[in-house]
């Protein structure tokens, strides 16, 4: 970036020393950060454990349900849950991620579960992210240069109705448009799924497939996300408009078009550059409702079930790893921050 | 089978709870689903088109692919197209038939069953299924704890199982039971199960990897799962009752039930397993698709509160006292129009209820005569209530026999959208008659334990009744009340704690009896003794609603002959005689919709690509001249 780079063509003695003096102000700035971000992460993993044992409701039960158990053998898989609270917190601090935890419903480990699940919500969620931020990104840009314009106008209003539209709703309609096809628009997509049945996901035509199941899902993340970056983005450039170092560029004989990418967009980038990395830690989480209309095997649909099970190891082990993700695309948005913005920087 | 409270409920819950979101949302999409182009064959890409295969649609995944620890009614379909049972369920009006046992005999002295096996029978990777492979499967459940838990119903009198010969299976059985002529114990390889140990077994998942299919001796076998998504089997040519004609069989799994009515509509579907009224009327006049509503084996019941108390007759609970009263409960009952709920609750889909068998099973069903029976009658259902005691007073309201104001708590289930319906009806009712009501909704799983602690007096709820009627019978004995652990109270399978010395005996007598005829005699006794006990007003026997392309496949075979399912059945029979209506009709356009799709989501990519670089190279020309 512009800003960052100045100041070390030909440095002086003096300035070294202070380059040291920096550096260690920096260590200290990304160590204080790593440490509250490990300190948040304790501080969740045990929430997490005490979250899940005030919750109502007989996991034995669950577990059993219909099944012909002996009372002799309930009474056996009761006592192994109901051993003492500090007996059992110290098994989960030993090791919260063990392998040995069945998921109730599915008796299968649960971490095997969310690996299967985490790879199609990581597609859905984070193409779509990339995706609305690169052009909402655009929008805002050419939005807050002229704002009030026509470009404005029509692309805030649009934005903001696909914002407030529901996404299952949304979702369902592109479905019944593209999927099935109505208004002499043929049915070009599949209704739901990832992959065609007898596809191998590494294949050339497995990976196009996988492609085509995608295009609707994605494209309804997208459009409700759009919104989000490009009022942001709009905003940050209308910020910079009067700003006298554009005043400044302009008087240099730029280009309009230069001025603007050169330098306003940079500046106007920040906020953006935050919203897009919190969200990115969102991307585990999934998106339930665009999930379960086109059947998407992601986590968000694995964890909704969890819950009305509820499968409490599954969802210990699911609210762990969105916690971890949230918190950590945080502390990387805090550093990233403190690299793109000096005046953040000690 | 032993899952019947889960193929109940769960099947029933989840029905529910989406029809609760399918109905908001075929209202705000009904005008666009009506322009929506129906007839369209699908494409290729979506493997139900080829001629081949057949696509199931369900609104539940399976479960678990280990018929040892799945639960789900899906998973068993699987199960039962995978391996063989030794007798099975016939398709007309589920008597017992031939299964991998060709005859059977029990000894004079009820003390011995021998099973006569097919002879040559292959397992689809073409090793021989003996004898032995029968009683592995059956010494596994016997002596394996874990095992037990899904079929200890069937095997609890067994005492003993053994071979003589390769094709000859003989059990000794602690005393007569009727059971063994339904032991749905499914036979599996034991050249395979062998070196799964019982530990192991609890988290094997029994899935196929690319290239090796699991081994199974049923008309198919499994060959892929995607979590999720779909199962696929493909025919099995060592099938004893002949390969299907239909060589890949497809289960996908749709999470939203209006999706899975488009699929069906755009034929990416050939089947819809379990719609919601909702999606199923959308589903009228969509040309090549034929709906069907068949008759079920559930029924939704409204449940008293006899006089909840632990199986030692300790009493429990706060459920009202007046409850425990029969002629109390058979007053409400006269009280209620079950005519009107099944219209409204289940638009008219089903029939209206009586006994806690269901008509489907015509030989076990008991129906009340004109005298016995219990109709909708307010008037009749008033005066019934003042000869027990319970006088309107001032204001319209009744009171207990001690003058002391009279009210019940009803309780539905939140996430079943005919639950609820039902539960406010029934309030209707009761005011009808002077009896003040409050209604409360609780999710299902705390219905299930406030139910347990004996906390209410009246629910509303359901069950799916399996051909055998033993498990169901068994709610209402005095032994399946709730039980006490460790000083904490837990609900075993009777959800109103009737509890008659009588009809105990009964229940006992039926479970000895071998010979079906005589059995039913006492079982439509049992069910007699209940109606006019009324521990449940049973209200409706509420149809499954499916749909299929009829434009392309035919040869399904109903359970029962009359008006019955076509798939999801006690046993498999539709999969075997399933034929496309024509090698035209399954034919398609022969464009594959998925490369084309893919490639087009991909050029989209590269050419954005390419326009965003070439944009970079000119910027980059620009600053060079700054």
């Amino acid at each position: 970036m512009a800003i960052q780079s100045q100041g070390f063509g030909q440095s002086t003695h003096a300035e070294k020393r202070s380059w040291f003096r920096r550096n260690r102000d920096l260590s200290k700035f990304v160590l204080a950060k790593l440490g509250g971000g490990v300190l948040t992460l304790l501080f969740v993993v045990i929430f997490n454990f005490f979250l899940f044992r005030m919750m109502p409701g007989d996991p034995v039960g669950l577990y059993n349900r219909g099944r012909n158990q002996d009372p002799v053998q309930l009474a056996k898989l009761r006592a192994a849950l109901n051993r003492p609270i500090w007996d059992q917190f110290v098994t989960y601090m030993r090791n919260p991620f063990a392998e040995t935890i069945d998921s109730t419903r599915f008796s299968r480990p649960v971490w095997g579960l969310i690996g299967d699940r985490l790879w199609p919500t990581v597609l859905l969620v984070g193409t779509a992210i990339v995706l609305a931020s690169i052009i909402g990104v655009w929008i805002g840009i050419r939005a807050g240069w002229t704002p009030g314009g026509r470009f404005d106008r029509i692309s805030t209003g649009f934005t903001l109705i696909l914002y407030s539209m529901p996404e299952f709703w949304l979702g369902l309609v592109l479905l019944i448009v593209f999927a099935v096809g109505a208004f002499g628009i043929p049915g070009l997509f599949p209704t739901g799924g990832m992959i065609s049945p007898g596809l191998s996901g590494g294949s050339l035509r497995g990976v196009l497939d996988t492609g085509w199941h995608l295009a609707l899902p994605c494209l309804t993340l997208t459009l409700v996300y759009l919104a989000e970056y490009s009022l942001i983005m709009r905003a940050s450039v209308v910020d910079e408009l009067g700003q006298d170092y554009l005043t400044t560029a302009r008087a240099k004989g730029l280009l309009d078009s230069d001025v603007r990418r050169r330098h306003a967009v940079p500046n106007a980038l920040l906020p953006t550059m935050t919203l897009i990395f919190m969200n990115l830690g969102f991307v585990v989480g999934g998106a339930i409702t665009v999930e379960t209309v086109y059947s998407w095997p992601g986590l968000g649909l694995l964890s909704y079930d969890a819950i009305k099970g509820p499968d409490i190891p599954l969802l210990q082990a699911a609210f762990l790893l969105f916690s971890f993700a949230v918190i950590i695309a945080n502390v990387t948005a805090d550093l990233l921050y403190a690299y793109l913005d000096p005046r953040v920087r000690p | 089978m032993t899952v019947a409270l889960p193929r109940t409920r769960r099947k029933a819950q989840a029905r529910r709870l989406s029809m609760l979101l399918g109905g908001v949302l075929t209202l705000a999409m009904a005008p666009l689903a009506a322009s929506a182009d129906s007839g369209s064959p699908a494409p290729t890409g979506s493997a139900s088109a080829a001629a081949d295969t057949f696509t199931i649609g369900t609104t539940t995944d399976v479960d678990s692919l280990n018929p040892f620890t799945g639960i789900d009614a899906n998973a068993y379909e699987i199960y039962q197209l995978e391996y063989p049972t030794l007798t099975e369920y016939a398709a007309k009006d589920f008597t017992t038939v031939p299964g991998l046992a060709t005859s059977w005999t029990e000894s004079p002295d009820h003390t011995t069953w021998t099973y006569k096996l097919r002879d040559g029978v292959k397992w689809s990777d073409g090793q021989p299924l003996t004898s032995a492979d029968v009683v592995y499967s059956f010494e596994r459940v016997l002596n394996g704890q874990y095992e037990q838990t899904n079929y200890s119903a069937y095997t609890n009198d067994i005492a003993s199982v053994s071979a003589p010969d390769a094709t000859t299976v003989v059990f000794t059985v602690k005393r007569p039971s009727p059971i063994m002529l339904h032991l749905y114990v499914y036979i599996l390889p034991k050249h395979i199960w062998k070196d799964i140990s019982e530990t192991q077994v609890k988290s094997y998942t029994n899935e196929p990897t690319p290239g090796s299919p699991t081994v199974g001796a049923g008309a198919y076998t499994v060959v892929e799962r995607q979590t999720g998504q779909f199962v696929r089997l493909v025919a099995n040519p060592n099938y004893y009752g002949g390969m299907p004609r239909v060589k890949n069989l497809v289960f996908r799994i749709y999470n939203n039930p209006d999706a899975l009515g488009q699929a069906l509509k755009k034929g990416e579907v050939d089947y819809a397993d379990s719609l919601d009224t909702n999606v199923y009327n959308s589903l009228a006049n969509v040309p090549g698709v034929t709906r069907v509503a068949a008759t079920y084996s559930g029924f939704d019941e409204f449940a008293f509160n006899t006089g909840a108390a632990l199986k030692d007759g300790t009493a429990i609970g706060n459920g009202n006292p007046a409850l425990k009263n029969a002629s109390f409960r058979r007053a409400v009952s006269w009280g209620v129009d079950r005519k009107t709920l099944l219209e409204r609750v289940f638009n008219g889909y089903g029939s209206v209820g009586d006994s806690i068998i269901p008509p489907i099973y015509q030989s076990l069903h008991w129906t009340p005569t004109a005298d016995e029976l219990i109709g909708y009658d307010p008037v009749k259902a008033g005066q019934l209530l003042d000869a027990a005691g319970y006088k309107l007073g001032t204001n319209n309201l009744r009171t207990t026999p001690a003058g002391t104001p009279l009210s019940l708590r009803l309780l539905g289930r939140s996430d079943s959208a005919s639950s609820t319906k039902a539960i406010q009806y029934l309030q209707g009712y009761l005011t009808q008659i002077g009896i003040s009501s409050t209604v409360k909704l609780v999710a299902s799983d705390a219905l299930t334990e406030i139910i347990g602690q004996g906390n209410y007096d009246i629910f509303e709820w359901g069950w799916v009744i399996e051909p055998d009627p033993n498990y169901q019978l068994s709610t209402f004995t005095c032994g399946k009340r709730s039980y006490k652990d460790a000083g904490q109270v837990y609900a075993d399978l009777s959800d109103s704690f009737y509890c008659n010395p009588a009809y105990d005996q009964l229940f006992a007598e039926q479970s000895g009896i071998t010979d079906p005829v005589a059995r039913a005699v006492i079982v439509k006794q049992m069910q007699a003794l209940l109606y006019q006990d009324s521990p449940y007003i049973v209200y409706a026997n509420y149809d499954d609603n499916f749909a299929y392309r009829s434009d392309r496949w035919t040869g399904f075979i109903p359970q029962p002959e009359q008006n019955g399912v076509y798939l999801f059945q006690y046993g498999t029979w539709s999969y075997s005689s399933l034929r496309p209506v024509s090698a035209a009709a399954v034919a398609n356009s022969g464009m594959n919709l998925g490369l084309v799709g893919g490639g087009a989501v991909l050029a989209v990519l590269v050419v954005g690509g390419i326009v965003v670089l070439g944009r970079r190279r000119k910027t980059a020309t620009s600053q060079d001249r700054e």
